[in-house]
Order: C-alpha cells, then structure tokens, then sequence
C-alpha cells in the first residue's frame, strides 16, 4: 500500500467501522448511516430544498454506499467517497427538481457599479455577533440564495461553507481542480454577500 | 474602491477583491497576504468589502442543522433492513 494510501487510512475515523462491516458485521451498517444520516439530510435540503427529494437523494445514497462499500479502496476519507456518491445522486434529482438556472457568475457583476455604490463603513449586519442574527427568518434568507445560485456555485459554497470540507476535499469530491473550486467558491460567496446585502438594505 | 488622494489605486483594490476569499481562507503565500494586510490598512472600503464576505461566510458556518424526520428514520432504516437481507454480507 502506497505512503498516500496508508496516511488516509491512519486519518479516517471511519476506517475501523467499515473494516469491520467488509469482515461480514453488516450488522454495523446503521452504525455509518446513524453518524452521517443528519449531515447528508442537511446537504439535500441546501441542495434541493424538498423534502421528498431529500429523502430519495439519502435513501439512495446510503443504499449505493451499501452495495459498494467492499470496493472501496481508501483513496479518499469514507466521508469524501460518501458526499461524492451524495452529490451524484443529488445531480441525478435536477432533473426532476425546480432548480436555478445553471449560467456562469462573472466577478464583475459583483463590483460596485459606481462610486456612489462604494461604502465606508461596515453596515450594522456585518459587525454584529452572530447569534444576534442568526434567526429563522435569517436562515430563510441565506437558504432562499443558496437556491438562488446556480447549482454548480452552490454546491461549492455548501461543501465548502456550511458542510466544511476543505479546498483539497471539495475539489475531490467534485472531480475538480482546486484552482476551478476557490474560483467558484469566491463567486458564490459574492453572490450570498449581495443577497445579504440587499435583505438588510430593504428591512 | 475608488482613486482619492486618501486611497491607494483603484488597481489595488481589484487584485485584493479577487483574492479575498483565498485570503480568508488563509490559502495564500505570506509575501501575498502582507501586501493585502498594507492595503487594506488604508483603504476603508476594502475593509467593508473584508467585514461582510467574512459574515457572510461565518452565517453559512453557523446555519442550523435540522433534526431528520422521525418517519424518514424509520423508513430508511427499513430499507437498509430490506437489503441487508437481499445481500447478505
């Protein structure tokens, strides 16, 4: 086993649990759905806001990781290999789903558009602690962007963002370059940020 | 972002507006990210734009995480149960 191989095993809390199913303790299985049921949960609805679909996109997911759980060959943490076969079956949903149109984001639509749009000072929003403004109604409005943005954007910011894998992680769990991951990452945050922008401007 | 006697060019601005993101994410080199910190020390309205995508960015970090429904629990539970026995290990 290469040097890259071994270190992932070594740092995957999951390795001894899915050892263990491969072993013939299939029993163990809910184990693995019982630590990762909520996130993936969580992940769909960022991504397809319907609870329908959120539900297909887990049960698939975990039925997919089921019957392929013995090919699985350590290249990657279980949890990269798990949020990859989660954001294909999330793709294989668009189809079906009411999603953003996909279209490019350009950094210059997120510049000031003149100089009057230019500020000097931190609006209230961006200097207050967060439990202050992290409410229901909040949490709508960054759930209503994230929908808004289209989906290759959003699913960046979502792993990157709220589910917090790193660049490295993303990039493998999208079959992307990292370079390709901090250029959608940064639009995608813009994109949030006007959108954040615009609800406290109009409160 | 603009050209004033009080700013420092416009140019300036819209390299650190491309890489604020990298920076926040502390994924540039130290020679990089001293020149951003030399800006933006002078430069009021990158600090603006500095403030609210670091916000912005903590508010996705900090959204809440709802529980799974009960039903779906049950019903996922089931299935796995379904196919443990189809495939047995």
């Amino acid at each position: 086993m290469s040097k890259r191989l071994e270190k992932t095993k070594r740092n995957d809390k999951d390795i001894q649990l899915i050892q263990a199913i491969n072993a013939g303790r299939q029993d163990l299985f809910y184990q693995l759905v019982e630590r990762y049921e909520k996130s993936l949960y969580n992940f769909g609805m960022r991504m397809c806001d319907n609870p329908s679909d959120t539900e297909d996109m887990v049960q698939d997911t975990f039925l997919n990781v089921f019957k392929y759980l013995k090919g699985f060959r350590y290249e990657t943490k279980f949890k990269n290999w798990l949020y990859r076969v989660a954001t294909s079956a999330c793709l294989k949903k668009k189809r079906r789903s009411k999603f953003a149109p996909d279209r490019e984001l350009s950094i210059d639509e997120f510049l000031p558009s003149d100089e009057s749009a230019i500020t000097t000072e931190l609006p209230r929003w961006a200097s207050q602690p967060l439990d202050r403004l992290l409410n229901e109604e909040l949490g709508g409005v960054i759930q209503q962007a994230l929908l808004d943005l289209p989906e290759k954007y959003r699913l960046v910011v979502v792993l990157r963002d709220v589910e917090g894998f790193n660049t490295q992680e993303t990039a493998e769990i999208l079959g992307l370059t990292p370079a390709n991951i901090k250029v959608r990452l940064h639009r995608a945050r813009l994109f949030l940020r006007d959108a954040l922008k615009a609800y406290y401007e109009t409160e | 972002m603009k050209q004033s006697d009080s700013h420092p060019p416009h140019s300036n601005c819209l390299a650190l507006f491309e890489k604020l993101s990298e920076y926040i994410d502390r994924e540039l080199d130290a020679p990089t990210c001293r020149d951003i910190e030399a800006h933006i020390q002078n430069c009021k309205p990158c600090q603006v734009c500095m403030g609210t995508l670091k916000q912005t960015i903590e508010l996705c970090k900090h959204l809440e995480h709802r529980s799974v429904p009960e039903t779906f629990h049950r019903k996922l539970k089931d299935a796995i149960s379904d196919l443990a026995e189809k495939h047995p290990g």
